[in-house]
């Protein structure tokens, strides 16, 4: 599912991983300073427009994935009403006996929108990004060293063997005569029957891989050469202009066109 | 046995399978929590932050080396990222800042004990960083400051209980089916096995 957007070969996933994750990072930081509804409101569509044509991620896809999280968003909302800093003064109407003031609305509901600008925008990331691309990118790129990088693909690749290792295990309980849990605590020791063994084989592996990376000659060391190399292209550029000037007009609406 | 202070590589590939798998249980974590936080507000959400610390303290308290608890942490931040967890960009910044609020409280030590207390200081490090976080980037200085009071006394009692004592209880049952004999804690306690061995024996 995730990889079969991953793989387009659109505008969105062209731009090099590195420098999408400093744009989330930025605007986190934007965010930060916002408190109205209609900045964050503006910048969702924006998002989740870009997302749309320029990544090709169907609008259906999106608002499936954004469902459950606009509960969360919700909570803000909720919160912001019942329990403000400082209760506003416009009282629109009151819900069992509290009051509900704009005020606090507006800022429950900028809240709300901002936990969902940085989903949205969350979401352009990991839809557009391959993982092995983003770690090469990290390695080439950023500096990382090799050691951790390809120590972390080598551990990411072990996530579709935990899948079946679980269903082992599950299997092997059962045939020993534990069943399926009934009440919560007999959930709860499930869990730990199904985690330890499950982390065990885990470090097993870990440790096989890495004895067998050695012993093949891996070093961690930075002189070495890359079957994929991730450059910086035109698309970058693209991206990264982009990107400002919609953070830039969208200060500049806010400063002077609003106030 | 390289006793230096920087990490090899069996270490690094061990601690990312470990931050791996904690960072799928991170992910499920935080659907439940948005499901409580949902309902509850962020109280019932503080109760269960200290669940995501665990992945740097069980491998902090494993491997004992310094910048474990900070690059644990990071790696499972970064899974959750790569399974696609809808809140990137805020995974990411916490999982920079729980990690070193943890990695702060080791340091404190000199990283020379990993003890029950210590651990549970790290834990409660990291739901500080965490509540500290949360509060500046989804503006919870909005709230009143009782709702915010309960909410970090609530994270900071699941930073020592969940991360603090949990953590330890994971590792100790891990190191129990042997699989760690190669790593820090793995010797610790065959030595302390062989210990109460010759002490029987007298």
């Amino acid at each position: 599912m995730l990889d079969e957007y991953q793989r387009k070969q659109r505008f969105l996933q062209q731009v090099n991983p590195t420098l999408k994750l400093i744009s989330i990072l930025l605007v986190i930081v934007f965010m930060i300073m916002v408190f109205d509804p209609w900045t964050p409101l503006v910048l969702l569509l924006i998002t989740l427009s870009v997302l749309s044509v320029f990544g090709g991620v169907s609008v259906r896809f999106l608002m499936l994935v954004l469902l459950p999280f606009s509960l969360f968003a919700f909570s803000f909302v909720w919160i912001n009403v019942v329990f403000p800093d400082e209760r506003g003064e416009t009282v629109l109407f009151s819900i069992a006996g509290l009051p509900v003031a704009k005020e606090n609305l507006l800022t429950g509901i900028s809240l709300g929108l901002r936990s969902l600008v940085f989903a949205s925008w969350s979401l352009l990331f990991i839809l557009t990004t391959e993982p092995s691309k983003l770690m090469l990118s990290l390695i080439q790129n950023c500096k990382l060293p090799p050691r951790f990088g390809y120590g972390m693909m080598a551990a990411y690749r072990f996530l579709p063997l935990f899948r079946k290792e679980l269903q082992q295990i599950r299997a092997a309980h059962r045939i020993r005569g534990l069943g399926e849990p009934r009440s919560l605590k007999e959930k709860l020791r499930q869990t730990k029957r199904y985690m330890i063994p499950l982390m065990a084989s885990a470090i097993r592996k870990s440790e096989r891989v890495a004895v067998a990376m050695e012993s093949k000659g891996f070093d961690g060391s930075r002189e070495r050469s890359f079957y994929r190399v991730v450059p910086w292209t035109k698309f970058d550029l693209i991206f990264s202009v982009g990107f400002l000037t919609l953070l830039g007009t969208l200060l500049f609406v806010r400063n002077h066109l609003l106030v | 046995m390289n006793q230096g202070k920087s990490l090899n590589l069996r270490e690094i590939v061990v601690m990312s399978s470990i931050s791996v798998v904690f960072g799928i249980l991170y992910l499920g974590w935080i659907f439940f929590g948005q499901f409580m936080q949902g309902i509850t507000g962020p109280v019932g959400w503080g109760l269960l932050t200290g669940f995501w610390i665990m992945a740097g303290i069980i491998c902090a308290y494993i491997i004992r080396k310094p910048g474990v608890a900070f690059a644990a942490q990071l790696i499972a931040a970064g899974t959750e990222i790569l399974v696609g967890s809808v809140n990137a960009g805020v995974v990411l910044l916490l999982g920079v800042t729980q990690g070193i609020g943890a990695e702060l409280a080791f340091a404190l030590f000199l990283y020379r004990s990993y003890k029950l207390p210590v651990l549970m200081l790290a834990g409660m490090f990291g739901t500080f960083a965490n509540f500290i976080t949360t509060y500046v980037v989804y503006g919870y200085s909005q709230y009143s400051s009782l709702v915010i009071g309960l909410m970090l006394a609530t994270m900071l009692i699941s930073g020592a209980v969940l991360a603090g004592w949990g953590s330890k209880k994971v590792a100790d049952s891990l190191s129990q089916t042997g699989v760690l004999d190669n790593f820090a804690l793995g010797k610790l306690h065959r030595k302390q096995r062989v210990e109460r061995h010759v002490a029987n024996q007298d």
